[in-house]
């Protein structure tokens, strides 16, 4: 057996007539368990990945195996997949308990048992009692929680879930959002997400792969994709932040043309250039090692936090301050701002 | 007072274009209670004689009969040809789609007069005119392009995610088909079997080209007779006919709702 559940192995994928793959030599794995984000912009291929591990669509090239096996040749209906559809795709003709005893019905589960099954998957995303009602009777929210109980009677290998909260409003995604986690963490079923939500893919999965045009970005856990990103997409992709190039100096210290001297940590040799980012929760108020002072151009009040933007030198520098100081920046105001050089991320070396 | 005095004139121009539409519809009614021997408007004295003449003709009976079971037949195949086809057309690509689609539009652009006389052309040598198949096929051929619309109009209204998520979990192409599409389309299906019945029902240009004795139809029995006689009976006939249209419409309002068939 291998060490990975889903292994990923160099997938293309081109539609004919198209000029450039879709997907592009993408390869990842995931250990049982796990529940995985594929994040990107739309069109960056996330989709498209995870319509290939459905059968949904053929592969171009490279290998999907399941328990080390490949899976390429297996048609759809035989893959045992759990799948919940953006817009869920609940069988309208049918009521919700036989959408849920749907695939119980296409594996030849007698009827003692599929009634039984059912029942349970009912009580498991909290739709106990709702089993006779037809799908056009559910709330945006039933209707999700009805297509991941339809995935999840199987017993499925994998669980996909395409842009699962995206139909839905504000207050209910986030309540889905622990949902989804919640019955993922008890059902311990392998998992796969996409979403063009940095918040859904941050606070959901355990590990996030953040896909561009194809290509995989960088693949690691929220913590290291959000501190520790290796390039500049991924930076500026997920949450907001300032980027700075300099030429390095010393070890641990970049001249930035137009700002000044900025400390760092990292290995980079003296002589090279490089790309750090400063996220904006990372500026303080005040003189410190890295301190840069300008003039406040643009602020916005968000209630916990205040988001400036303050122009020293030749950049424009974000930053997101607490609001409990008895006095905040306002407009024209000079300010100096600092950041701890454990808290320059370098994004990597510049050409 | 101005809005209210509109309101009557627009009640009354509707009144007037259905009274107009309905005219036809009406003086049939009225003529066919008629007592004398010819067409004439109004009637002098009424009765139900013209009706039970009609119920009394052989010919009329058995022309009925015939017309009714070649309809029905023509629907079912018009619908089982209609899905065929527009599964193919809406959801495969293949070459000479656009050849197959227009195929399929030219009896709609083609004069009835003129297809009859292919018709005829083409049935001839194969000897099947005045018989059944005959009459199949050039009916099928004039239903199947409703049919196919009506089918591909409720196939596209479908959800493609929706026949996905059955595949994915676990639904063979065949049982998608059977447990998904096919419920998901019926309304379609409903409508196309009627209009491709009411159409061969009613059917009678090509019909006059292509039977004389054996298979001859109800339209084609109305209009051997109208040759030769002109009297209440055919009134009587053609209020029994609209009854029956009006009758088939009703029911699938009843059963699917008409304009969500449509």
């Amino acid at each position: 057996m291998a060490d990975h559940h889903l292994e990923i192995d160099n997938l293309v994928k081109t539609y004919p007539g198209a000029l450039k793959p879709s997907v592009d030599r993408v390869s990842l794995s995931l250990p049982r368990g796990e529940m995985l984000a594929l994040l990107g912009p739309s069109g960056c291929g996330k989709t498209t990945i995870l319509r290939m591990i459905a059968g949904l669509i053929p592969v171009t090239a490279g290998e999907i195996r399941l328990d080390g096996r490949g899976i390429s040749a297996i048609p759809v209906h035989k893959r045992n997949m759990g799948m919940v559809f953006q817009a869920y795709a609940l069988f309208p003709h049918m009521t919700v308990a036989e959408n849920i005893g749907f695939g119980l019905e296409m594996r030849g589960v007698g009827k003692a048992e599929r009634t039984e099954r059912v029942l349970k998957a009912l009580d498991l995303v909290k739709l106990s009692g709702y089993g006779e009602r037809r799908v056009s009777q559910l709330s945006g929210g039933q209707q999700q929680r009805a297509a991941i109980a339809r995935s999840l009677v199987i017993e499925p290998a994998l669980l996909l879930f395409d842009e699962p909260l995206s139909n839905l409003d504000a207050k209910l995604r986030d309540e889905m959002r622990d949902e989804i986690r919640d019955i993922q963490n008890r059902t311990g079923v392998t998992s796969i997400f996409v979403t063009h939500d940095q918040d859904e893919a941050l606070s959901m999965a355990d590990r996030l792969a953040v896909m561009s045009e194809g290509r995989l970005e960088q693949i690691g856990t929220p913590r290291q994709i959000f501190d520790r990103p290796r390039t500049d997409f991924v930076a500026s992709f997920i949450g907001a932040g300032s980027f700075l190039t300099g030429t390095v100096v010393a070890p641990g210290r970049a001249d930035v043309p137009g700002l000044g001297i900025l400390h760092f940590t990292g290995d980079v040799p003296a002589g090279g250039k490089a790309r750090f980012l400063v996220r904006p929760h990372r500026f303080v108020l005040g003189e410190g090692v890295n301190a840069f002072s300008g003039v406040v151009e643009h602020v916005v009040y968000r209630g916990q936090i205040l988001t400036i933007a303050v122009r020293a030198g030749d950049h424009r520098l974000q930053a997101d301050l607490p609001t409990h100081a008895a006095t905040l920046p306002a407009k024209g105001d000079r300010v100096t701002l600092s950041v701890a050089p454990d808290d320059v991320t370098l994004v990597g070396e510049a050409a | 007072m101005d809005a209210k005095l509109a309101r009557f004139a627009f009640a009354l121009l509707i009144t007037l274009l259905y009274l107009f539409l309905l005219a036809p519809i009406i003086v049939v009614l009225v003529i066919s209670f008629d007592t004398r021997q010819y067409l004439a408007f109004p009637p002098e004295s009424l009765s139900f004689g013209s009706y039970a003449k009609v119920f009394a003709n052989v010919k009329f009976i058995s022309a009925f009969w015939r017309s009714l079971g070649i309809g029905l037949f023509v629907g079912l195949v018009s619908i089982f040809a209609g899905l065929l086809l527009s599964l193919a057309l809406s959801r495969h690509d293949f070459r000479g789609k656009g050849a197959i689609n227009f195929l399929i539009l030219a009896p709609f652009l083609v004069p009835h007069i003129v297809l009859a006389v292919g018709v005829m052309l083409v049935l001839g040598p194969l000897g099947l005119l005045d018989s059944y198949s005959g009459i199949f096929l050039a009916h099928l051929g004039i239903t199947t392009p409703y049919t196919v619309r009506t089918i591909t109009m409720s196939l596209m209204a479908v959800d493609r995610r929706i026949e996905e998520a059955a595949r994915v979990h676990g639904a063979s192409p065949a049982m998608v088909l059977w447990r998904i599409t096919l419920p998901l389309v019926r309304p379609g299906l409903i409508a196309g079997a009627v209009i491709a019945f009411l159409i061969s029902f009613d059917e009678a240009t090509i019909s006059l080209f292509i039977v004389s004795v054996k298979s001859s139809t109800l339209p084609t029995e109305i209009y051997h007779y109208l040759e030769y006689s002109t009297d209440p009976q055919i009134a009587a006939l053609s209020v029994i006919l609209i009854l029956i249209s009006v009758g088939v419409v009703v029911v699938v309002e009843r059963l699917i709702g008409l304009r969500k068939a449509l």
